[in-house]
């Protein structure tokens, strides 16, 4: 007897693994039934200043997190607004539900998220939607359930953007593929997308590796070397990895270092200045992009505030923010904002950032 | 002889190994003759180094009947703690005392879950499954916790030290054999030696057959399993260790959901989920077959879409196939009894 509860006890800890695995989607089923029906109606109306603003990143120990927790951190003390960040300790798609789930319990005035799945985090936005509290999400364009969504930039614009710099790097020629956190994640998605779009014009002597056009990386440092080790191994043609996440590049970097690829294999993508300082500084990477999470940050507090205080969002949007003062809505969609506030990090201005 | 072949045909080692033998050729074959290249074998045996590491860990917690989930998190803050204090304190000497700082902590968390599991006799993957939140809210809230781009330079050069440079003559790539692989190999030596040849290690095979019979026996139980709960801190730390020295820096969170794939490679090895059987040989085999599948998913040609799907099917199938050894073996086990009990008649 025993031994048949603990066998099916491991049966269901690697099913639990393969399901955990293979994509977000089995779970929202499970977060629908524990929480519906008794949260609508209970938004309370509070008054001017005691808003309270949540923001809510993928996790609170990415540096990308902790940068942006400095910009909502900042915009409190210079507003004297009550908004705070409440992040996950590790990257994880229920977490962040359950997080979120948690937030609308205690009833505050405004979330703001940067989602991890967004197929499993929708319902749990509409839930909070029902309750009255004001959702604004960055980095998920696709969302359903949202007041606003705030892009720093156009997802095709960035993609370009980062495009541009790969076709620098490898010298406008050659084959490339591309890297993503998770083929869910929202953003990635249509950065690789749009740049595979703008290189078949832009750069024609590029060519996209058919064979593996996007790869994951589990926005995993260690991930993104293994795989960029695999792809480098198994097609010798390949020259170039467009990275999105910011642990893809700097990954992928220290495969090229290994396999000794330098100067005959590229790569870009979204990293932190100080933490790729020493690779930018070596060279084995030309350059990176970036926006900053911090003005992200700031810019979702912002503009939550102006929807509790009922004004109106109108394009050209002005959050008196940099990047962010001139927002447009994206073509067709009347909640995603697009600023304009990339930035390249190459040797010279990596250490002029001060984060 | 007839008896010695079928003896290797029973044991679960040989199937997992005929496994790996079946995919590494496959592998070969789709991937136009990659996977048997001096630089892919260097890259796999690389990536086996810290999964191999946890695995001996987690092998001895399941043969003495329980399940610890929590060494990721154990070695996330042993390994956190000691850079950060490293780093705060501009250490700039070799690898020895951060490597034994890093112990000497894993030790202590290893003794909180023993002194639960062992002194009070509570279920092991629930004290554990508590350990590790708790182990995970130190880092967040006493440590706060983020990512350590620079690690000491001590750390990162015996990171990055190879033992030799394997160059694939066609393509020209290198790979290093990381220095880290000796700590591997030492590792399994210590533990082979300790499980199979010292009366602790045989404790531990005993209690997890049948803890009453190994107080009998003459076993102490309880402190059997307390110090080997502190050998399994202290081995998870330093798997800990060498993932941040390979990896060049020190993110607190990314080791956090390797435990699963680490046990499922485990009982694929052919360790009994109940405890008391298993070898280490088979543990390696077993977590060398998970690392070998998900490092090989491009090699291999498969889509990105598809990978999570595949690696699963693989682990359910070689688990399968473990568990129908063991159910087997317990059958003509039983079978055995019976016909003992008949001719004592």
């Amino acid at each position: 007897m025993k031994k048949l509860i603990a066998l099916l006890l491991a049966a269901t800890m690697v099913f639990s693994m393969a399901a955990c695995s293979s994509g977000e989607t089995a779970k929202d089923d499970t977060q629908d039934t524990s929480n519906t029906g008794d949260t609508t109606g209970t938004g309370e109306t509070t008054g001017g200043e005691d808003w309270e603003i949540v923001v809510v990143p993928k996790d609170s120990s990415n540096p990308w997190f902790v940068r942006m927790n400095v910009g909502v951190e900042e915009y409190a003390e210079e507003t004297g607004v009550n908004c705070y960040q409440k992040g996950t300790d590790q990257i994880d798609a229920t977490l962040q539900a359950q997080l979120v789930q948690d937030l609308i319990a205690q009833d505050v005035d405004a979330i703001c998220v940067v989602p991890v799945d967004i197929q499993s985090l929708d319902p749990i936005l509409k839930e909070a939607k029902d309750a009255g509290i004001v959702v604004i999400t960055h980095e998920g364009a696709d969302l359903q359930n949202v007041d606003y969504d705030i892009e720093a930039f156009s997802n095709a614009g960035y993609g370009q953007f980062i495009m541009d710099n790969l076709a620098a790097a490898m010298g406008e020629e050659g084959v490339y593929t591309t890297m993503v956190a998770s083929l869910t994640n929202g953003s990635h998605n249509e950065w690789a997308d749009a740049a595979v779009e703008y290189q078949k014009t832009a750069y024609p002597n590029m060519t996209l590796l058919e064979a593996q056009p996007r790869v994951e990386s589990n926005d995993n440092g260690d991930t993104a070397y293994n795989v960029a080790k695999e792809l480098f191994k198994t097609y010798p043609e390949l020259k170039g990895i467009m990275g999105t996440s910011s642990f893809d590049a700097p990954g992928v970097a220290r495969a090229i270092q290994e396999l000794g690829l330098r100067d005959k294999a590229f790569t870009t993508g979204t990293g932190m200045p100080a933490d790729n300082a020493a690779l930018l500084k070596d060279g084995v990477i030309k350059s990176l992009t970036l926006w900053d999470p911090a003005e992200a940050g700031k810019a979702m507090v912002s503009l939550a505030l102006k929807v509790l205080n009922g004004e109106e969002v109108a394009a050209p949007l002005n959050l008196g923010i940099e990047g962010y003062d001139a927002m447009t809505f994206r073509e067709g969609s009347t909640t995603v904002l697009e600023g304009q506030g990339w930035i390249t990090i190459d040797a010279e201005n990596v250490d002029s950032f001060g984060f | 002889m007839q008896k010695s072949i079928k003896k290797i045909f029973g044991r679960t080692e040989f199937y997992v190994f005929a496994l790996l033998v079946v995919l590494s050729v496959l592998i070969q074959f789709r991937s136009g003759g990659q996977f048997y290249t001096a630089n892919n074998l260097v890259d796999i045996a690389s990536a086996l180094i810290v999964p191999g590491i946890f695995a001996v860990g987690t092998f001895m917690v399941i043969v003495s009947g329980g399940f610890d989930v929590s060494f990721p998190a154990l070695a996330s803050l042993s390994v956190y703690a000691t850079t950060k204090f490293m780093l705060n304190i501009d250490y700039s000497g070799g690898i020895l005392l951060p490597l034994l700082m890093v112990i000497a902590i894993g030790a202590l968390l290893g003794a909180f879950n023993g002194f639960f599991v062992g002194y009070l006799n509570l279920n092991a993957m629930i004290v554990t499954l508590g350990a590790s939140s708790v182990f995970k809210g130190i880092m967040q809230g006493a440590l706060n916790s983020k990512q350590l781009a620079v690690i000491p330079e001590g750390m990162r050069a015996f990171g990055t030290s190879a033992l030799f440079t394997a160059t694939n003559s066609q393509s020209g790539l290198t790979s290093r054999m990381p220095m880290a692989f000796l700590v591997f190999v030492a590792v399994v030596i210590l533990a082979w030696f300790l499980l199979n040849r010292t009366y602790f290690g045989r404790g531990i095979y005993a209690l997890g057959g049948n803890p009453a019979s190994a107080k009998a026996a003459g076993f102490n139980v309880k402190r059997t399993k307390f110090i080997m709960f502190i050998l399994v801190g202290m081995i998870s730390a330093v798997a800990g260790f060498i993932r941040v020295c390979m990896m060049q820096q020190c993110h607190p969170t990314n080791m956090l959901g390797m435990e699963m794939n680490i046990i499922a490679g485990v009982v694929l090895g052919g360790a009994a989920i109940t405890g008391g059987a298993g070898t280490l040989l088979g543990c390696i085999l077993g977590t060398l077959l998970i690392v070998m599948v998900e490092n090989s998913m491009i090699l291999l040609g498969v889509p990105t879409t598809w990978k999570s799907v595949f690696v699963g099917a693989l682990i359910v199938i070689g688990t399968g196939v473990s568990a129908l050894q063991v159910l087997r073996a317990n059958r003509s086990a039983s079978r055995a009894r019976t016909m003992t009990k008949e001719g004592a008649k």
